[in-house]
């Protein structure tokens, strides 16, 4: 499995997934017209990841809003996560927000509450 | 489990004994017994059989409706957080559009309504008079020298100053009306309902009162005056022009000496028919 990035748009994040540095990097909005196509080749990319690199996986956050069948995917990936994490894999999530949209944090939490793995959810200047 | 339905053991005993007893052998009714008895035994092990394999169906039955059942209410609270998160995204949108309305239609200093809510307001207010024959009148407001506050006191004390203005302003009208800053230290009141006459009663009672808020030293009087041009909106007419007949009145009680109302006139001046008056 190669590195792969996209260039966000207005209504779509950018995504840079780097397998050397074992880190997925999301930022920006996801209200995208079509999720599945979106958030396939993340999907593919974690599930690889997670089965052959043998490292530990890092996943950066900038995300502000999210539509919902980003957050249906969002909510699947951190499902994932859990489940390598009580197959004793190292993972993580870093979610990143806005220190002046606070809101953005309280979502991150709620996605947080249901995750055993390390979450930091971190207000950024 | 056994059989469903043990024969009495005395019977079982009792036809045992029978079968055994060299007395019958020969007699017609053993064999006959013999053949029912092993029929008999047949149906009960086939019966004991049917039980067993219809009791592993209703466990595995049970089993799978209840992995079913786990799986739902695993989906169900699934769909309930997805649903609590969606509604919380949402109504940070809609706050967000909230804001951003307040913002794109108010003064960020003062908060009143800006230059373009003042002129959505104007134009419906001209909608309304004409349809139902009724007045309003279009005020400017120019507070004269306020410059000078900012020359001596800071830009600051300037803006806070114009807070406070703008405050004293909205205290003194009444529901109906509007206040707006147009642009600097100009603001234009829409008084709906109201004549000319009435409408100096009002202009009057808001000059007294931005006279009255408190210019920190070392500002040279400690108060401000203000100027005022009125124009009743006639009927018909656009509102761009009452605007500008209002912008020319508050000329003419600046170039009279400040601190003073001008009404005006009812015709609009031709060189004076510009679309908006200039920010100035």
């Amino acid at each position: 499995m190669q590195s792969f990035e996209t260039t966000g748009t207005q209504s779509t994040p950018t995504i840079r997934a780097n397998w050397e540095e074992g880190t997925l990097f999301m930022e920006g909005d996801s209200y995208p017209e079509n999720s599945y196509e979106q958030f396939r080749p993340v999907f593919d990319w974690i599930e690889a990841f997670l089965n052959t690199a043998g490292r530990p996986l890092l996943l950066d956050l900038h995300l502000l809003y999210l539509n919902t069948s980003s957050i249906k995917a969002m909510m699947d990936i951190f499902d994932r996560l859990e489940s390598a994490h009580a197959a004793g894999q190292a993972v993580s999530v870093r979610w990143s927000y806005d220190r002046r949209n606070e809101r953005v944090g309280e979502l991150a939490e709620e996605f947080r509450e249901d995750c055993s793995f390390p979450f930091a959810i971190e207000p950024s200047a | 489990m056994t059989s469903a339905f043990p024969p009495p053991s005395s019977l079982e005993s009792r036809i045992s004994q029978l079968l055994a007893d060299p007395v019958y052998d020969g007699h017609p009714l053993r064999q006959a017994l013999e053949d029912l008895w092993e029929t008999h035994r047949d149906l009960d092990r086939r019966l004991d059989r049917i039980a067993r394999v219809s009791d592993a169906f209703q466990s595995m039955a049970r089993e799978r409706e209840l992995g079913l059942q786990e799986r739902m209410e695993r989906d169900l609270r699934r769909l309930e957080k997805l649903a609590r998160i969606s509604d919380r995204y949402q109504s940070m949108m809609r706050d967000l559009n909230v804001a951003l309305t307040e913002a794109s239609t108010h003064d960020s200093l003062t908060r009143l309504p800006n230059r373009r809510l003042l002129t959505d307001r104007l134009k419906a207010e001209a909608e309304r008079a004409d349809r139902y024959d009724r007045s309003f009148t279009v005020v400017m407001i120019d507070i004269d020298h306020f410059k000078r506050i900012n020359d001596a006191c800071g830009h600051d004390v300037g803006d806070s100053v114009l807070i406070e203005l703008a405050h004293a302003m909205g205290a003194e009208l009444r529901d109906q009306d509007c206040a707006g800053r147009w642009g600097g230290e100009e603001f234009v009141l829409l008084l709906p309902e109201t004549p000319l006459d009435a409408a100096v009663q009002v202009v009057e009672r808001v000059r007294d009162r931005l006279n009255r808020v408190r210019v920190p030293y070392p500002h040279p009087t400690g108060s401000v005056t203000a100027s005022a041009g009125l124009a009743e909106h006639i009927p018909g007419t656009p509102v761009t022009a009452t605007l500008t007949r209002a912008d020319t009145a508050l000329l003419t009680a600046k170039r009279n000496g400040r601190d003073r109302i001008e009404r005006a006139g009812a015709d609009t001046p031709a060189d004076l028919a510009v679309p908006f008056p200039s920010e100035a």
